[in-house]
Formats: C-alpha cells, structure tokens, sequence
C-alpha cells in the first residue's frame, strides 16, 4: 500500500526551478534513499513534504489524502516528522523539554487548564515525561539520560542529532525524514546511527523512512530503494546495487564524459 | 533519577531535619523582608547606597558559597508551601509598620501594580520572545475602561474590572493579529508604533477627556464599606491606602499563582518552542499563530487588571500615565530581573520600583540611577537577577505526586 505518493510537484524560486514534476512514492514499511549531488532539491523536496513551502504545482498524497498547501503543523499533525540538515533544535530548553515537545500533537491542553487544573497538567506531563524516558533508554543509551536536564546547546554533535531523532519519533510518526542524519558524525557514531534506525523499524514494522544521506554506506546498509535526484529531477529509481551501475546516475556524481 | 535523600546519602552528608529546613526559610525570608522594609524608611540617602552595595556583596558571596546557597535552594524546593505561606504572613503586616507614612504604603502598592504588570510582560517577552514595547498600551485600556465607566454609568469597581480585562484581551488579540507576521526588530518596531498610537490617541479624543485625563473616579466599594475610609484591624487604624495594599496583594498573589501554573503547563512550554525556533516549532506540530495570540491576550489581561486598580486608588488618570517610558521601563523589569524567571521577574519589578524612589532626592538625576543600576547588573549578570532554569520534572514523575 502506498503511503506517500506525489504526482509531479514543482516548486519555483524566481526563475530557478529547485524541484520539477517529481513523481515519488512509497509503500508502507519501506525505507527509502534519497541521493543527489549537492543542490539537487532534496531538502526542498522534504521542504516542500512538510509544508515549509508551498508548491508552485502538483499534489501530494499521505494516506489517501491530499496534503499540498497545508500548514507544516497540521501536516505533522497527519504523522509526518522530520529532522533537519543543520539541527534545528530549542537550543535552550533542556532534552527532556525538546522531545517532551515533540509529543505536542497527541495532546490536548488549552490555557485554562494550565492556569486552574494543575493537577490534571501534571498528570499528563508525568505519563509524557516516561514515554521520553523510555523513548532515551531505546535509542540514546544511558550518557544521554544522565544529560537529560542540560541544555542541548551543551550536547555534543552526536547527541543532538539523537535527540533530533527522538523528538521526531515522540510525535509517532506514519512517515520519517531524517536529512543527512550522520553529517559531523565519526564512522564509529555512523554505526550506531544505523544501529538505531534498524531499532526504529523494528519497534514498529509498519514506520516508513525517507532518508537523505552522503555516506553510501548508510544508504546501502539499510535503505530497500533509492531514488536520484540531480537538477531538481528525479533521474533514478530502483536498488542501490542498480544505482550504482546506472551511466546516468554515475554522470550526476562525476561529471558527464567531455 | 535519585530523589534527594538518596542523593545526600549518597555524597555522605546527613539529610537535614525538617526543623533546620523551616528555620532556613524563615530566616532567609525575614532577612530579605527586613532589608526591603529598612530600605524604604531609611532617610539618609547614603545609608541607602551603602544598603544597596552591601546587599550586592553579599548576593555574589551567597551565589559563590555553594554550600549554604545549595541548603537554601533545598529548603525551599521542599517546603515551599510553608514558604509561601510565611511571605504572606509577613506581607499582611507591612500596613501596620507603615501606618504612620502612607507615601511608603503608596510605593508597595506601585509596586505591586508594577509587578502584576511585569509578569504579564513576561509570558509575552519571556517566554514567547516577543519584545512587546506597547505594554503600557494595554495597561492604559484596563485603566481607561474601568474609568469610562465607573465615571459615565457609575458603575461598580467590581464590574468595571471584569469590562476592563475583557477589553484588554480584545486589545491584546487585536495586536496579535496585526503583528501575527512579524517577528523580531519588526514586532518590536509595530508594538512601538501602537505604543505611541494609543498615547496620541487618549491624548486627543473627545470622550477620554484629552490630556487632561479622567478625574474624581471613585473609590472601589464593599456594600457600604468604602476604600476610601480607613480601615480598622485589631484595633489599629491603618490609613485607606492599606484597603488597596491587601486588594493588590490578593491579585499579585493570584497572578503569580496563574503565572506559575502557565509556565509548569505545556502552554509554557509551546511558548518556549515559539521564542527558541519557529519552524522546528512548526514541524512538531505546534500552531505558531494561535500560541501567539494566546500569549498577547494573556498578557494584556495582566495588564488589564492592573489598569483599573491604579485608576481606582488615584482616583485620576492621564494619557501621561500611559506613555512610551512605562514601556520600556516594564521591560527593563523583566530583562533585569531575569527573562522567563518568574522569581526573577518579581525581584526585577521590585527593585525598580522602590530604587528610583528612594532617590528621589537626586531630582533630574533619578534617571541616570535608573541606567547605572541596569548597566551594572547587565554586565555583570547578563542574564539577569535570576538567569531562566532548566524544567525540572523529578517532583512530578518520580516524587510522591499526587
């Protein structure tokens, strides 16, 4: 069953054409690569998946429903989470605060109840503040919950894309974008990066993941499919083995032959 | 996460009794409520200098020895019902040392007022981070629709106050939507273009008398008993000022209390997301415009409840009460005091406004006072008085609770 389907979205930035009629999809439980040179619209593209822009053309599916032009927080409120290239944390707020954040969309509250019902805030709060518990000790190991009460600004690199990461999961998505997740990441912390992801998939089989990455060996350790973008295109789809030997896709990356 | 006891057990100190927890608060709360007394009845103006510094040096020695710094922190976190209920107790009897200079019980109540104010400046500077320079604005609509009313339909003060926060909300959201886009220098920038608009406003328009303000707005009523008259505890008779001090501690207390519960709620916490990253804010689902508009409605409502009171208790207002200065020295409040620190906010409020009163004799130099003392504590404490805190949620999730 198809979760995402897009049906030749385009967006254009003055006369620039950052993304031209993509037509992507993915099935429910698939991990999906997402590969170009630098500047090929792949982070437009979650840009525009999330609702940060609006596109110029074309539709967009999740679940049977069309979500071109929504706000980015009903959007999320559909299941999409994400993750940003260059973190984009609430750099002072503590970790525990910013995934505690992340679980907005599964709670009601209005300003009433927090000013006269505190008893029943803090009732909600307290069941949250386990779920984040629990959320630390699956993904992040024991160092980041001792550093739970810090600000993420003190965190190491490592640590806030983990707890990027976790944010993006307390929402429960149906959809992830992780963007670039192992960038400033050593190979060792690469590892556990595809460590986790395969953890993610298997607390919950039917999660699916959109994933940009430079490092081919995430891509080809973990991903079922990949797609190409190059110039805004999509120029490739299919396996990475296949990719890998495509005369196109090798032209993206190295340059046509003169 | 290990609960206190574990953790002094831990370290190897022995946990306190409860009786030293106790006696450290009423010692360090009598301290602080002596000074502040001793500030504002002191004559000589170089004994107050000298206070100032002294209390100075000793607030760095305190924040340098962690020891006694941490035992007090301690004390407080546990007990801090009795210590809330221990300031009350002294609080209530700041009329009776006053009873003789009612000028002195005229600056607790300003500051009060000022205080009520400051905290609704908070949620918006704060916590939501938006630099709202039309504050004074929303403090001038309680005032201006209490008075209106109470003037022109004699009404009660009781009912002018429910129209006056019921205008300022409508204010308040009426500048959250127009300002719903910008954010940053250019919020600033409108926030002050409505400041000044509001003054020229009640400064020119027929109904609000024009400069010339609002005069003889009567004294609030309970059945027959008026705040005018003096009021009669335990056989003391305490000047009428002191009707309004208990009426404006009720409400900082209740505002305080609101203020409290909005930070400890996910409201607080959506307003943070807002101030630190309004896309990443976005993207977990949270809607940007309507936790706006919540924060400038909330806030102008503190303003709009100490709008009326300050009406009422002069008795007159004029546009000259409600200018572009009161502005800005709200937010030197908050900033001073420390942004998003509620504790902070409510020390900042108080030591602004008894400072400039107290040197009141300097004249035209009053104001450099004012701009020393604020350059001073910012270089010094960047983050003001008391820096924001971290959330901390082991009382909820692992303490007793309830």
């Amino acid at each position: 069953m198809e979760i995402l389907r897009t049906e030749k979205i385009s967006i254009n930035f003055g006369g620039l054409a950052a993304v031209k009629e993509v037509d992507f999809s993915v099935k429910e439980g698939e991990i999906v690569g997402l590969i170009g040179p630098n500047g090929s619209g792949k982070t437009t593209f979650f840009n525009l998946i999330t609702g940060i822009y609006k596109p110029t053309k074309g539709n967009i599916f999740f679940g049977g429903e069309n979500i071109a032009g929504l706000p980015p927080h009903e959007i999320t409120k559909k299941g999409i989470a994400r993750t940003f290239q260059n973190i984009r944390l609430f750099w002072s707020l503590s970790a525990l605060d910013n995934v505690l954040l992340g679980m907005h969309r599964w709670q009601s509250f209005n300003w009433f109840n927090s000013m006269f019902r505190r008893n029943y805030t803090a009732q909600g709060l307290r069941k949250n503040v386990e779920e984040v518990f629990n959320l630390f000790n699956d993904f992040a190991g024991k160092e980041l919950i001792d550093r739970m009460y810090q600000k993420v600004r003190d965190l190491s690199q490592a640590d806030k894309k983990r707890v990027e990461i976790c944010r993006a999961l307390a929402s429960k998505p149906k959809l992830l974008l992780l963007d670039e997740p192992s960038a400033g990441m050593n190979p060792e912390e690469t590892i556990g990066l595809m460590e986790d992801i395969k953890k993610i998939k298997k607390k919950n089989a039917k999660i699916d993941i959109i994933i940009i990455e430079h490092d081919m060996r995430v891509i080809k350790g973990i991903t079922q499919n990949v797609v190409v973008f190059n110039y805004g295109k999509k120029i490739f789809e299919g396996t990475f083995e296949k990719a890998s030997a495509n005369k196109e896709v090798k032209e993206a990356y190295l340059g046509g032959e003169i | 996460m290990v609960d206190l006891n574990t953790k002094n057990a831990l370290i190897g100190r022995r946990p306190h009794k409860k009786i030293w927890h106790f006696l450290t608060i009423i010692i360090v709360e009598s301290f602080i409520f002596y000074f502040f007394i001793n500030f504002l009845t002191l004559k000589e103006v170089n004994y107050n200098v000298i206070l100032v510094i002294l209390s100075a040096i000793l607030f760095i020695i305190l924040q340098r020895q962690k020891k006694i710094y941490t035992t007090i922190v301690e004390s407080f976190g546990q007990y801090s019902i009795f210590s809330i209920v221990f300031i009350i107790l002294l609080l209530l009897t700041v009329p009776f040392l006053f009873r003789e200079n009612s000028y002195l019980l005229h600056i607790c109540i300003m500051c009060g007022l000022y205080l009520i104010m400051a905290m609704g400046l908070n949620i918006q500077l704060g916590s939501t981070g938006m630099v709202n320079f039309a504050f004074a604005a929303f403090f001038g609509v309680g005032a201006y629709t209490s008075a209106l009313l109470a003037v022109n339909f004699q009404l009660s003060f009781w009912i002018v106050i429910l129209a006056a926060i019921i205008m300022s909300a409508i204010f308040g959201l009426l500048i959250g939507l127009l300002t719903l886009k910008s954010t940053g220098f250019y919020y600033a920038l409108v926030t002050m273009a409505f400041q000044i608009i509001f003054h020229l406003l009640v400064n020119n328009l027929q109904f609000t008398g024009g400069s010339g303000g609002i005069s003889n707005i009567p004294f609030p009523t309970i059945g027959k008993y008026s705040f005018g008259s003096s009021l009669r505890i335990l056989g003391v008779d305490l000047p009428y000022q002191s009707n309004f001090y208990y009426l404006t501690l009720i409400i900082v207390l209740f505002s305080i209390y609101v203020a409290v519960g909005l930070y400890n709620s996910r409201s607080g916490l959506v307003w943070n997301a807002i101030r630190e990253d309004e896309i990443a804010a976005k993207c977990q689902g949270i809607n940007i415009a309507r936790g706006k508009l919540e924060a400038s409605a909330i806030g102008a409502v503190f303003g709009g409840i100490a709008g009326p009171i300050y009406a009422h208790y002069i008795s007159y207002i004029s546009p000259e009460s409600f200018t572009f200065d009161l502005s800005v020295v709200l937010i030197c409040m908050v900033i001073l005091g420390g942004l998003d620190n509620i504790l902070g906010v409510i020390l900042g409020a108080i030591i602004l406004t008894i400072i400039p009163e107290k040197f009141r004799v300097f004249a035209e130099y009053r104001m450099l006072f004012y701009g020393v003392i604020i350059i001073t504590v910012l270089v010094f404490r960047p983050e003001g008085f008391i820096p924001k805190r971290i959330r901390q949620y082991t009382s909820l999730a692992y303490g007793k609770g309830k």
